[in-house]
């Protein structure tokens, strides 16, 4: 509304007026007859200048002009101000606008801007346990906080691993059983019985999660609760070291998983992952420098923890615990479908990962989806009434019948609509941006106007307001590769998006000032080593890439 | 700027409304951020000064539209009176009356309003007068429309305010925008501020806001505005004890109805202040550099001269102006946003906690709470001097007062000269950051430029080692050569007239030079519409070419509250550099501009000239916006000041060594390349190490002998009257070779088509007794003197046959025969004198020979095998016979 407000602005009535100017000029009477339009615009000086050469008046009367000119306008300025003012008294009088109406309207004006007649903030623990938090991780104190961290860490951890363990017998031991069953199956048992077996495994399978699911919630909600007042409580102490209660050091559980066989499995998963880095100047006159990383590996490797604890997992866990609460986030997206849950697919495999480890600043992923859930709703609901009140501007284009689609189920969600979690658990990610897509996006031919695309930009435009400095997107807006993803296609598909990051990477510098970011593109694990070479040799002919310090040359 | 004095450096901080999330503008462009609008218009209030008036200093914008303002400020305000909670005196509540009236008045001699009038924002200085804090903000935040908060105290608002209504509302009823307040509305809240002060306490402070505003309004019903509110407060005694001038005063500010209220401007002619208006002086207008008035026409010396120099202590610094202690602030550490949140102002809370929840594709965000820490706090923090002074402290007091008369020293002899000498030797971007340094070299230019035209010389001298960037402007103004009424000359050219060029202008503008906050604001956009338009229209003879509105970026940036100095700028450089390039049939200049500058491009580096003709990549694929817009177009505004802080200095040839200078630093690239990698090289010119290209140019300049680069099109010779009394040009390096005598030594005019089918450069006759040292007879008018190490070294060749050789030839010259030198393929044959050539390849090569069409292929054969700094005397002998300088070798006599 306030938009509106502001461009009828430059429309207020102007009102023509007439500078008269009388002067002699030897025997002659010259009479200089001007029409102005209030409120003026233009520079006096100019409009003198002007008229001076415009009706050749000779410069012996310059100065009387100008001053009679300056003197014209201010006293019709002040005669307009003073009619405005109380024709605005007017309507106050005459009850055109309500006075109580009217002063309600300027006391929530002053109460909602300035910090005055703002009512006085409530202590938010969040915030509070931010700067707490953000502060000890500065501190020596911060060696400390990661070892109990990681304490945490394995035992969950180990909790998992016995749930899987126990998640594994049982369906070994129901494998058993329905073997035996199948085996009996025509001969004394008939399709009715296997149905009933396998329903009860499934059950069995459903309590048995159930079970662990709630152990897992109880553990981590005691852990977060621990953590949390045990941060505090270090903080305190620290504040007057006189009475510390906490000064010895929280030793490092060691991890009881096998090592061998990880240090196995990252070796062969180091094989697998390909990057190359670029430095790139964007910008025609004034350059900003960014840099560009292409990597093939697993989304979700940006999120899960290595279980052992060898140096650098801690570096890097030491590394997102730093840039937690500061000014340089790290974020990822991720395209999941148009349903706001974790029940399926990427969305349960993020689930599933975000949970192995306690996070004990943000709520758990549940919580938070069950509230965005109802932002959703809410947004939906402050949409539709608002459409039904601006009716003129949704008739344009397809928005009808995508209002249908929402009127089916609000719920659910949009392509190129995205919604935001926050962790602080992951292992290089602190925000994760989870973009809608549809089947579009596998089919061939998407274009620049694409709602992922578009959600693209949003989701970097966010990171521009948000201080989000290190971003990874899949490349080909998908995570898994399929049969119809030929080469042609993945290029095709490489070239869109690098062209469009590119866009609006060149947009954001207007919005931010030009900082310098990290944007990761990711492709699947399942592409080729050719492939990736292909793409990593496209990415410097489209971005700048910034010419390299050759020291052996003489220059 | 006025000397700081007793004042404070103040900073404050507020938001700037964020915008409506993807909306275009008209123009199918971004919307322009509400932040930078403001900066932009902010600009104007830097040269609103005047002794009532806080004075602005600076503006900064920080992440998500937050702005900075630096003003001036005293700690003590009419708070602090009203806080002793006694009345004040009816003699002092006239003299703050009278004070703040002088302020607003000037501010509305300036069309704008204080819309803001507070006791906080009435400040005291030292001597307990009225200093008005934040006059600015109603003005820049376009009325208030480029906020979210409400501008003014809900107190001190007047009636007709409150009637109009607040722009900040989610009511859609309310759909029209008030119109901007008029300078009334400030004569209310003066008055509400005066009643305050008599009766020692703030009023209306304990019922809530809408009660407040309401009881305004109804004030309207009442006859006696001063009772009611006096019995309100319970003081109606205090009211009736005071002086009838006071309480006249007071009636007459809080006047109900605007019409019947005074203004600033007829309050001050009030008969209450008849007694006292006789002790203020009305305020002078310092008169600015630049302008046509003599600046010492209200110059009084004090009966006694010594009054003049008695001694105010050793700060020596509070009497520098407020921008140059602000910028030497800066350039000592200081850092606004750190001050602001060391004071708690600015508070931010970790993006990680205010992120939204939900966002719909077209960019509408939810589940985001109201930031707190984006509320207005409008406290202005003090910064903290200390730091500077401490680092100025070992700094004489000669640095401050610098004598000019003596030519020889540019830098004050102290103690710290020698510590100072050392830092001329660093990096000009170091140099730049330096405080002491900085400080040097601005006391020293703003006395040269106040001593300007009659300082010329000394200008042009200091600006050789560098230009403080705060001067900047003012220096480039002086090296121009700018004089004469520019204000009046500029005021009487109509800019508002359409003319045919508008449409191009007006695309062109949004493009330029657009990553600047300055010049991409609304502001910005107006002022170069307005210079480009006066330099359309005031050169009838010349067009507007696109890469003009590039070229004027520089001059606009830095004389953005002088616009009539930045059209003057611009007029003196464009026939200084860029004759006739504006034509509107422009190809004859510009085509023998390029073959001049390939034929550069050969002399100085034949290997890479060879390989871009090669390719066919030519300069008239590339260096056209280069020369058209003197580098404006390729470059970023700060490494344009320093090209062009050298390039101002240099003569119209200067250019062409900038480009060879540009080609040589992408060298390596250029010369792995093919065309098409080369053209997308230059598509988009990468990152050009500023520095280094200005380094190797002004060595490339040194190197090229004056009259290679020779232009028929060129300026022509200045008649004599155009050189100002002031001397000549004061320098070899900025004289034009078009300037100089012509006589029949000199260059003559080539056609363009032979002019492109000579690889290498032709030198003059007398360019070549000069390079030689030919002591000729004494008709001959050397060019002006020149320091000898700056001379190139010459190896002339004559390539006539060994007869005509031996018949006369010029001293110290080397014959090679024109026929046995190259072999069929073009390759340099063995022989002695070819290997005498080889031994003086870091020489000027000067080819003579009595035919020229030899003489260039000659030159071309050397050039094809990479010989650098090959050309051709012009004229050939048969024009060096007539000097009568050939000798005949003593052996053959």
């Amino acid at each position: 509304m306030q938009a509106k407000m502001r461009k009828n602005k430059g429309k207020t009535n102007t009102i023509e007026k007439e500078f008269v100017f009388e002067f002699k000029a030897g025997n002659h009477h010259c009479v200089l007859k001007v029409p102005l339009q209030f409120p003026l615009k233009e520079n006096v000086s100019d409009l003198h200048g002007r008229i001076m050469l415009l009706h050749k008046i000779p410069c012996f009367v310059e100065n009387d002009l100008k001053n009679r000119l300056v003197s014209f306008i201010k006293r019709e300025m002040l005669a307009d101000y003073d009619r405005e003012a109380e024709a605005a008294l007017q309507r106050l009088t005459t009850g055109e606008v309500d006075v109580n109406k009217l002063t309600n309207i300027w006391a929530k004006a002053y109460s909602e801007t300035t910090l005055e007649h703002a009512r006085p903030e409530e202590p938010s623990w969040d915030e509070d346990f931010a700067s707490v938090y953000h502060e000890l991780i500065h501190s020596p104190a911060s060696e400390t906080l990661l070892n109990l961290e990681h304490n945490y860490f394995v035992s969950v951890s180990e909790l998992i691993s016995e749930r899987d363990m126990e998640l594994k017998k049982l369906q070994e031991r129901q494998a058993v059983e329905m073997n035996k069953v199948m085996q009996e199956l025509g001969k004394s048992l008939c399709d009715q019985d296997v149905n009933t077996v396998a329903a009860q495994h499934f059950d069995a399978q459903q309590v048995l999660e159930n079970k662990w699911a709630s152990e897992l919630k109880h553990v981590t909600g005691i852990q977060k609760h621990e953590y949390q007042e045990w941060v505090m409580k270090l903080h305190r102490d620290l504040q007057n070291p006189n009475n510390s209660t906490i000064n010895e050091e929280i030793k490092v559980q060691p991890g009881q998983l096998g090592e061998a066989g990880e240090a196995g499995a990252r070796l062969f998963e180091e094989q697998r992952q390909l990057e190359e880095s670029f430095t790139i100047h964007l910008g025609a006159q004034l350059k900003t420098m960014h840099n560009l990383r292409l990597l093939r590996s697993d989304v979700l490797d940006f999120c899960k923890h290595r279980r052992h604890s060898s140096s650098g997992v801690k570096l890097r866990r030491l590394q997102t615990a730093l840039s937690l609460y500061s000014t340089s986030l790290c974020g990822l997206v991720l395209l999941v479908d148009n349903r706001v849950n974790s029940y399926s697919g990427i969305k349960r495999d993020f689930a599933t990962v975000s949970k192995e480890c306690t996070d004990f600043h943000f709520p758990r992923v549940d919580e938070q989806l069950d509230i965005i859930q109802q932002v959703v709703l809410y947004a939906r609901a402050q949409r539709s009434s608002k459409q039904r009140e601006q009716p003129e501007m949704t008739r344009n284009g397809g928005s009808e019948d995508k209002n249908k689609i929402i009127d089916r189920n609000s719920s659910n969600i949009l392509p190129g609509e995205f919604y935001i979690s926050r962790h602080s658990n992951l292992s290089e990610v602190h925000i994760v941006f989870h973009l809608c897509v549809d089947d579009n996006v596998r089919s061939g031919n998407i274009t620049a106007r694409d709602p992922a695309i578009m959600g693209l930009r949003n989701i970097l435009k966010v990171c521009c307001t948000h201080d989000v400095t290190t971003i990874t997107i899949p490349l080909l807006l998908v995570h898994d590769m399929s049969e119809e993803m030929t080469i042609p296609w993945c290029l095709k598909r490489a070239e869109l998006v690098f062209k469009c990051v590119k866009g609006f990477m060149m947009e954001m510098a207007s919005w931010d000032g030009g900082i310098s970011r990290t944007v990761q593109f990711l492709v699947p694990q399942s592409i080729s080593d050719e492939m990736f070479y292909q793409l990593s040799n496209m990415l410097p002919q489209i971005f700048r890439v910034s010419s390299t310090l050759t020291l052996t040359s003489k220059r | 700027m006025k000397p700081l004095r007793d004042a404070e450096l103040g900073a404050s901080t507020f938001f700037a409304s964020p915008l409506p999330h993807d909306v275009c503008g008209s123009n199918g462009l971004p919307l322009t951020p509400n932040s930078i609008k403001i900066l932009g218009r902010f600009q104007i209030l830097k040269t609103i000064t005047h002794p009532r008036l806080c004075q602005y200093v600076d503006i900064t914008r920080g992440k998500h539209e937050r702005l900075v303002i630096v003003a001036e400020h005293y700690e003590k305000s009419l708070k602090d009176l009203l806080k002793q909670g006694k009345p004040v005196s009816p003699e002092m509540v006239l003299h703050v009356a009278y004070e703040v009236l002088e302020g607003l008045e000037f501010m509305n001699e300036h069309g704008m309003v204080h819309r803001a009038l507070s006791p906080n924002n009435v400040l005291l200085d030292r001597e307990g007068k009225v200093k008005l804090a934040k006059f600015g903000l109603y003005h820049m935040t376009d009325h208030g429309a480029d906020v979210d908060f409400p501008i003014g105290y809900p107190s001190y608002l007047p009636p007709e305010v409150i009637a109009q209504g607040c722009l900040y509302s989610s009511d859609p009823s309310i759909i029209e925008a008030p119109l901007a307040s008029g300078p009334k509305t400030d004569v209310w809240s003066l008055g509400v501020l005066l009643f305050e002060l008599c009766v020692g306490r703030q009023i209306l402070q304990n019922i809530d806001i809408s009660e407040r505003m309401k009881f305004i309004i109804t004030l309207g019903c009442m006859d006696d505005i001063i009772t009611v509110l006096a019995e309100e407060h319970g003081c109606l005694d205090t009211v009736k004890e005071l002086p009838e001038n006071v309480q006249a005063l007071l009636r007459k500010c809080l006047t109900f109805l605007p019409s019947k209220r005074a203004t600033p401007a007829e309050l001050l002619g009030d008969s209450v202040f008849e007694s006292m208006s006789c002790q203020y002086t009305p305020h002078q207008c310092p008169v600015r550099l630049f302008a046509a008035a003599p600046r010492c026409a209200r110059l009084e010396l004090p009966e006694d001269i010594s009054q003049l120099c008695k001694d105010d202590g050793e700060n020596y610094l509070v009497e520098r102006g407020i921008d140059e202690v602000y910028h030497l602030w800066c350039l000592a550490g200081g850092d606004l946003e750190k001050e602001l949140t060391n004071q708690e102002i600015i508070q931010s809370k970790p993006p990680a906690c205010t992120l939204p929840k939900f966002i719909l594709e077209d960019g509408e965000s939810f589940g985001q709470g109201r930031d707190r820490s984006f509320l207005l706090d409008d406290t202005t923090v003090t910064l903290s001097l200390y730091q500077l002074k401490n680092r100025l402290k070992d700094v004489a007091g000669e640095t401050f007062y610098p004598l000019l008369e003596d030519e020889q020293s540019s830098l004050p002899q102290s103690n710290s000269s020698n510590e100072l000498s050392a830092t001329i030797t660093l990096p000009l971007i170091i140099r730049e950051r330096d405080t002491e340094y900085q400080l040097t070299r601005i006391v020293l230019f703003d006395r040269l430029l106040k001593a300007y035209p009659y300082k010329k010389n000394q200008v042009w001298r200091e600006a050789r080692v560098d230009i403080p960037p705060l001067l900047r402007g003012l220096a480039w103004a002086a090296l121009l050569g700018v004089e004469g009424d520019i204000q009046s000359k500029y005021d009487g050219i109509d800019k508002d007239t359409p003319i045919p060029t508008d449409r191009q202008i007006e695309v062109d503008i949004p493009r330029c030079h657009q990553y600047d906050e300055l010049l991409s604001s609304p502001q910005g956009h107006v002022k170069f519409r307005r210079v480009l338009k006066a330099w359309v229209v005031s050169h009838p003879d010349l067009v507007y070419w696109q890469g003009l509105d590039s070229l004027c970026a520089p001059f606009l940036y830095l004389n953005f509250n002088n616009e009539a100095l930045a059209y003057a700028c611009m007029s003196a450089f464009i026939p200084k550099y860029l004759y006739n390039f504006f034509l509107k049939d422009n190809s004859h200049v510009i085509q023998e501009y390029l073959t001049v500058f390939s034929q550069m491009i050969a002399f100085h580096d034949p290997e890479l000239g060879n390989h871009l003709n090669e390719i066919g990549f030519i300069p008239d694929l590339y260096a056209i916006p280069w020369f058209l817009t003197m580098f404006t177009h390729v470059f970023p505004l700060h490494k344009i000041f320093h090209l062009w802080d050298t390039l101002l200095l240099g003569n119209s040839s200067f250019p062409f060594c900038i480009g060879v200078a540009i080609l040589q630093q992408l060298r390596d690239r250029l010369l792995a390349n093919g065309f098409n990698e080369c053209i997308l090289l230059f598509s988009d010119l990468p990152e050009i190490d500023i520095e280094r290209c200005v380094r190797e140019s002004i060595n490339l300049f040194c190197w090229s002998p004056k009259s290679a680069t020779y232009r028929q099109h060129a300026q022509p010779n200045k008649t004599a009257s155009d050189n100002n009394s002031f001397g000549k040009t004061p320098s070899f390096y900025s004289s034009e070779y078009e300037d100089l005598t012509k006589t029949d030594l000199s260059r003559e005019p080539l056609k363009l088509s032979e002019l492109k089918a000579e690889v290498s450069p032709r030198i003059s006759v007398e360019d070549l007794i000069d390079l030689c040292e030919l002591s000729g007879p004494a008709c001959f008018k050397t060019p002006a003197k020149r320091a000898r190490t700056g001379k190139p070294k010459i190896l002339a060749v004559d390539i006539r046959s060994l007869e005509d050789f031996s018949r006369g030839h010029i001293p110290g010259s080397i014959n090679i025969p024109y026929t046995s030198t190259f072999g069929p393929e073009g390759e340099l044959l063995q022989c002695p004198a070819t290997s005498a050539l080889a031994g003086h390849r870091l020489r000027v090569i000067v080819i003579l020979s009595n035919i020229m069409k030899n003489a260039t292929t000659f030159a071309a054969h050397l050039v094809k095998v990479n010989f650098p700094r090959v050309c051709v005397l012009d004229g050939g002998m048969n024009k060096m016979k007539s000097t009568g300088l050939l000798t005949v070798p003593s052996p053959q006599i």
